[in-house]
């Protein structure tokens, strides 16, 4: 690689005049800070970054959230994320289900969620347990608690999602992915290795400004030969062997199950579900939930926006109708949605 | 008062009768004494000199009583910065209170104290006041609403409107302890830091400022919304851009930390006791330095200006040397962790 | 996705660790790390920590550039 010798990161960017790539930024961390640092202003113009699919507020679908309100309405108390509280169901938002009288609770931790429901024998508390590899640890762990101590009024509603088949179904939206650092904090580098055998190139990026740079140089870097590659750029968070306990945790509590995503539709084996033996905590078996599907705002092109088929400022909602204020669809919701991003930080004048 | 009721509040104390007497005897007369406040139905006072600034406000906080301050506290100083932001000198405030039937009387002698302390402090007279009573459950704990008269010092007419491109952008201490501090004492995220609230009266912060010019394009206090909805405003009501230095923004560690952890912005933190001033560029340095030498804005730092480009935008310069917006303001303030 | 946080550890009792960044301070699990003593960094994310790492990233994007470079 005699071209890139001893240039700096952001001069192997600035300096880069090689075929034209795509680069999809999967995790919507990522995409945060990306646009928090300004980072878009260092790349060349050949390079298009893609905001991808791995914000799992964005794609958890309408019907999630109608099933959360459907159990604020009917006397469960709603522990979740702050992530979630604004993101708009088919009629309403946890915003508005806790404006007309329900118990809507912002946690830290799914382990705060079983420590609130330890003080509060009187209430039924549900975990809205969202979020990828990374995130369901946690959510397990907060199930193994709440069994430990017997806890009867515990209980998860689960739209987990994990990433290898997702991968597979996004190949070709772009030429090299970033991988998300922290899902594969949990799952190790080996999904990474066997998808550059099969011709899928990615970088491993940290979080911090040095950390993205570096990771989007060496992309940009690998990615103008043409040939698929791995690197692990974030070798202080990510072990090859990842977090095996972690792994293995998941594997007790949950098992794979098809999954709806928002944009992409269903892609089956992504999503986790609580095993048969822990239905004693599967919200949707302990209230005797009805099917809920939900409805999208059709014009919401927010599906696209996932797949990198269109920029955010492409859809006929995007600062009209759907602004972050306001929001239509759950990439302008969360802060690490794509709409949001573009819209917050001008986007498309970066 | 019967002994049972003696250390409550109770719904015949805001009845209108004797009880309510013995209350405002209790609680606030002694601490509020002054000639101005009488038994009187209004207080009957000096018209200021020339211009004459007034401004209201009601209190809410939960808890009342936090790390650097309580309900009282603020209640003054919440009204005396809203005077001292048009540049006026405050001299009189009224104050009315909503109290829940129950309310322990120590607490709320000890917020009259605060409120006495700090009135005492900027110099400014109540005159007058009000107490109501709810049913329990009817309103949480206490809520104030004071009303402030001020004397416009001649020649100063700060305005959201006024900033132009090449002023300077001010800001009087470091950001967002009053909403961190509140976040930390409602304990919803398990989150322990040392931080208290900037809770603090400004008039003398201000009044220091004037004695070097009364050149001041903009005086904003930072409360709800922060720093960055504060200049998100001027922006739109000057129709200018803001141009910030993220990294010279002072900020507490310990409440960056907390940012970091919950994955929230420090400039949109509440502040209690900061100012953002605006004005031009070659006055900037002698405001700061005057501001440095009163105690409540020691920390007072120049942290952008004022452009022609991109009107109603505030862009930060970022760590690293390129720029972005800062996000504007969306409401309620959520932590991120998915 | 998931939003990290560097934290250093600074007590650990019965799996669970009081961590802090820049003088905030919480509880999070250690449970699925195997060991963890206090002075060490770890990433944190809702609540628990998920891996151990070494808190300053100079050394790692200098190292990630060698390798490029190679």
């Amino acid at each position: 690689m005699s071209d890139v010798q001893k240039k700096t990161p952001a001069e192997i960017l600035s300096s880069y005049d090689g075929r034209s790539l795509r680069i999809m930024e999967v995790c919507g961390t990522h995409t945060h800070e990306i646009f928090r640092l300004g980072i878009r202003k260092l790349l060349p113009p050949q390079v298009d970054l893609i905001s991808g699919p791995g914000c799992p507020v964005c794609v958890t679908q309408v019907g999630f959230i109608d099933e959360a309100i459907w159990l604020a309405e009917h006397g469960a108390t709603i522990t979740t994320f702050g992530d979630l509280v604004r993101v708009p169901g088919t009629t309403g938002s946890l915003a508005t289900a806790r404006a007309a009288g329900g118990r809507v609770r912002v946690v830290y931790s799914p382990l705060d969620a079983v420590a609130y429901a330890r003080e509060h024998a009187d209430e039924r508390v549900v975990f809205l347990s969202v979020g990828f590899e990374t995130t369901v640890p946690a959510a397990c762990l907060a199930v193994e608690q709440a069994k430990a101590e017997g806890l009867q009024n515990f209980s998860l509603l689960t739209a987990n999602k994990t990433m290898p088949n997702a991968y597979a179904a996004l190949r070709d939206s772009a030429d090299v992915f970033l991988y998300p650092g922290h899902v594969h904090a949990i799952t190790g580098t080996k999904l990474c290795e066997d998808l550059a055998a099969q011709g899928v190139s990615g970088v491993l990026a940290g979080f911090t400004a040095k950390e993205l740079i570096t990771a989007l140089a060496v992309a940009v870097a690998k990615g103008a030969e043409g040939k698929p590659f791995f690197v692990n750029a974030y070798p202080r968070v990510v072990k090859p062997e990842g977090a095996p306990s972690a792994v293995a945790l998941i594997n007790k509590v949950m098992e794979p199950c098809d999954a709806e995503w928002r944009g992409l539709g269903v892609i089956e084996g992504s999503g986790l579900r609580l095993r048969g033996e822990y239905a004693d905590v599967d919200a949707r078996r302990v209230f005797q939930m009805p099917s809920i599907e939900g409805r999208a705002n059709p014009a919401c092109r927010c599906g696209e926006v996932l797949r990198g088929a269109c920029k955010p400022s492409d859809c006929p909602l995007f600062g009209r109708g759907c602004t972050p204020q306001h929001a239509v669809g759950a990439c302008m919701v969360s802060g690490e949605g794509a709409c949001s991003a573009y819209y917050q930080y001008g986007g498309d004048l970066q | 008062m019967s002994d049972k009721n003696s250390g409550h509040v109770t719904l015949a104390m805001g009845a209108g009768g004797k009880q309510t007497a013995e209350l405002i005897e209790r609680v606030f007369a002694r601490r509020f004494d002054s000639p101005l406040l009488t038994a009187d139905d209004a207080a009957v006072l000096d018209p200021p000199h020339g211009k004459m600034a007034m401004s209201t406000d009601g209190f809410i906080v939960s808890p009342a009583f936090f790390a650097g301050g309580n309900v009282g506290k603020l209640s003054i100083c919440g009204t005396v910065n809203d005077l001292a932001c048009m540049g006026a000198r405050p001299l009189y405030l009224t104050c009315g209170f909503v109290i829940e039937e129950g309310y322990p009387l120590q607490k709320l002698e000890q917020i009259a104290d605060s409120m006495a302390t700090t009135a005492a402090e900027v110099g400014v007279t109540l005159v007058a006041g009000d107490t109501k009573v709810a049913g329990r459950g009817q309103v949480d704990g206490v809520f104030i609403t004071t009303t402030g008269v001020g004397e416009v010092v001649e020649g100063v007419s700060p305005a959201g409107a006024k900033a132009a491109p090449g002023d300077a952008i001010i800001v009087t201490g470091d950001i967002g302890r009053h909403g961190c501090t509140i976040l930390l004492e409602r304990d919803d995220f398990g989150i322990e830091a040392d931080v208290t609230s900037d809770c603090a009266p400004l008039w003398a912060s201000v009044k220091a400022m004037l004695d070097v010019t009364h050149d001041i394009h903009v005086i904003r206090d930072a409360t709800r919304g922060g720093v960055g909805t504060v200049l998100y405003e001027i922006a739109g009501q000057s129709n200018v851009g803001v141009r910030l230095d993220a990294t010279v923004v002072p900020v507490d560690p310990a409440v960056g930390g907390v940012c970091r952890m919950l994955g929230l912005e420090p400039l949109y933190l509440a502040c209690e006791g900061r100012l953002v001033v605006i004005a031009p560029r070659d006055v900037a340095p002698a405001l700061v330095e005057a501001l440095q030498a009163c105690p409540y804005s020691v920390g007072a730092a120049i942290i952008g200006e004022v452009v022609d480009e991109r009107p109603g935008w505030v862009v930060l310069n970022t760590e690293i040397g390129t720029q972005t917006l800062l996000p504007q303001p969306t409401g309620e303030l959520l932590p991120r962790i998915c | 996705m998931c939003v990290g946080l560097s934290a250093k550890v600074v007590r650990i009792q019965d799996g669970t660790a009081i961590v802090d960044a820049s003088g905030a301070k919480r509880d999070v699990s250690v449970a699925l790390l195997d060991e963890v003593e206090p002075g060490d960094y770890v990433m944190v994310h809702a609540g628990i920590a998920i891996a151990k790492i070494t808190d300053e990233d100079d050394h790692e994007t200098d190292a990630v550039m060698e390798a490029l470079y190679s």
